[in-house]
């Protein structure tokens, strides 16, 4: 163990890091964008596109990411072709955040369809005859109720995401752990465990910021709930797909 | 630029490989729950220091991505296999240590974690009363383990277990990494030997596709089987 080392290199990553992050807030700002129309047509039961729905979010859960990002990585230029652009070759990048995009899009759907279930029909009914637009509905009833539902799954697809995103090393993008891999070439293999434990620990970091983060809103979503008298459930175990 | 009966021939290929990935699913599976079952065990006996040492190894475990676990201990088990054999005099080359060795203890530790919350939850479910009552009737440890608690504990673990089953199927996609030959890195040599790799990875997807859908489909009636039983 060489801890003078892992000092020495946390620097170079630091630099990186930014990369990272950027992945992460695109696909999760779009993939949450993305998963309120397919939660919506899946609310509404939309005949064939809640079908074609249901088959993407299956697909998206039944398949590795890893997989997902090739599959993007070589089939997005031939998917384009077939539209009519001619773009041989995508950037990396640009194929990483679409495959985040999606995944997340999926995935977090499956978060908001049960939380905008959980809301009592009444509720609805009551907006309604009070004479709310939809958009109104939405905006003063439905939301507020549904965020402090959706927020712990929220969180769980953010910290998902983070973890994902250390894959897109795989088609070519330096992140930390795209960075990580080209050092532990450069060191002749003597000095990997000392970068991978470096790497470890800034994700650790950053699991444990976007984590605090999530605890904090959920604070808040505790007082909003005891307000309406919402009974919370156990928190799920762990994991989901 | 894509052609159909390449996926075709590719898929055949993959085919040859399932069997292997899901034998090596099930023994992480069955490690990292035995794991996950000596975890829950040791925190439910609330010693002091060893709890919060695992409370950070927990955190440890969720907090960092599979893959970099799986790097972490593909360069430092080797090593730190040979020092702890060094002590006991036994001479270990580093380099001799198989990559699926490797593969399935990085998964059996990373997922033994979300095993024992698992198991925490499914113990949660079960009513405190029932242990007494099998007390009463004097069974032993054993019989009340056997007779009431792992039942039970199963048919609530089952979902769930069987959830991490399906997970562990997907992350063993990253072995190829470290040169274990899985469903994904399998699409990757078709791929190569052919030049047709997004044809090879369609025929992957829908590998997996097909596995978890026949795998959730099971689950299903197994878990409704079970369930009539101790409704």
């Amino acid at each position: 163990m060489d801890i003078k080392y892992m000092l020495e290199i946390f620097p170079q990553f630091l630099s990186v890091i930014p990369i990272t992050i950027l992945i992460v807030v695109l696909s999760a700002v779009f993939g949450l964008l993305l998963s309120i129309p397919v939660a919506a047509i899946r609310i509404r039961r939309i005949p064939v596109l809640s079908q074609l729905m249901g088959a993407y979010i299956s697909f998206t859960r039944s398949t590795p990411i890893l997989l997902q990002l090739f599959l993007f990585f070589f089939g997005l230029p031939v998917l384009l072709q077939l539209i009519g652009f001619d773009i041989t070759n995508i950037g990396a990048i640009t194929a990483a955040v679409v495959c985040l995009i999606f995944f997340n899009g999926a995935y977090m759907s499956e978060v908001l369809r049960p939380a905008y279930l959980a809301i009592d029909k009444g509720q609805h009914e009551a907006a309604e005859s009070l004479g709310y637009t939809p958009f109104q509905k939405m905006k003063g009833i439905v939301i507020p109720q549904m965020a402090p539902i959706a927020l712990p799954g929220l969180g769980n697809a953010m910290i998902h995401l983070i973890h994902d995103s250390s894959l897109v090393f795989a088609i070519g993008v330096v992140d930390v752990m795209g960075l990580a891999t080209i050092m532990s070439g450069d060191t002749f293999g003597m000095k990997q465990v000392e970068v991978f434990l470096t790497v470890a620990l800034i994700y650790w970091g950053i699991s444990m910021v976007s984590e605090q983060i999530i605890r904090l809103l959920e604070r808040r979503k505790k007082r909003v709930l005891r307000k309406t008298g919402y009974e919370l459930k156990e928190e799920e175990a762990g994991y989901s797909v | 630029m894509f052609d159909i009966m390449t996926v075709f021939e590719s898929f055949v290929e993959i085919l040859k490989v399932v069997p292997k990935t899901l034998l090596l699913a099930l023994i992480i599976l069955v490690l990292s729950f035995t794991l996950g079952a000596m975890i829950t065990y040791i925190q439910s006996l609330n010693i002091p220091v060893v709890r919060q040492v695992i409370g950070v190894l927990q955190s440890f475990l969720r907090g960092t991505p599979n893959v970099v676990l799986l790097y972490l201990v593909y360069y430092s088990l080797p090593l730190v296999l040979a020092w702890f054999l060094g002590l006991f005099n036994v001479t270990f080359d580093p380099t001799s240590l198989n990559s699926t060795a490797i593969v399935i203890v990085t998964f059996s530790i990373c997922y033994s974690v979300f095993q024992s919350e698992i198991i925490r939850g499914a113990l949660h479910s079960l009513d405190k009363d029932q242990i007494e009552a099998a007390q009463s009737l004097g069974y032993s440890t054993t019989q009340v383990l056997r007779k009431v608690i792992i039942p039970q504990v199963m048919v609530e673990a089952l979902p769930d277990t069987m959830n991490a089953f399906l997970i562990i199927i997907k992350a063993l996609s990253l072995a190829f990494l470290v040169t274990v030959v899985d469903i994904f890195a399998q699409a990757r040599l078709v791929g190569a030997q052919s030049f047709s790799y997004l044809e090879a990875f369609v025929a992957a997807a829908f590998v997996y596709w097909g596995i978890c859908v026949l795998l959730t489909y099971v689950i299903d009636k197994l878990e409704n089987r079970m369930r009539r039983g101790y409704a």
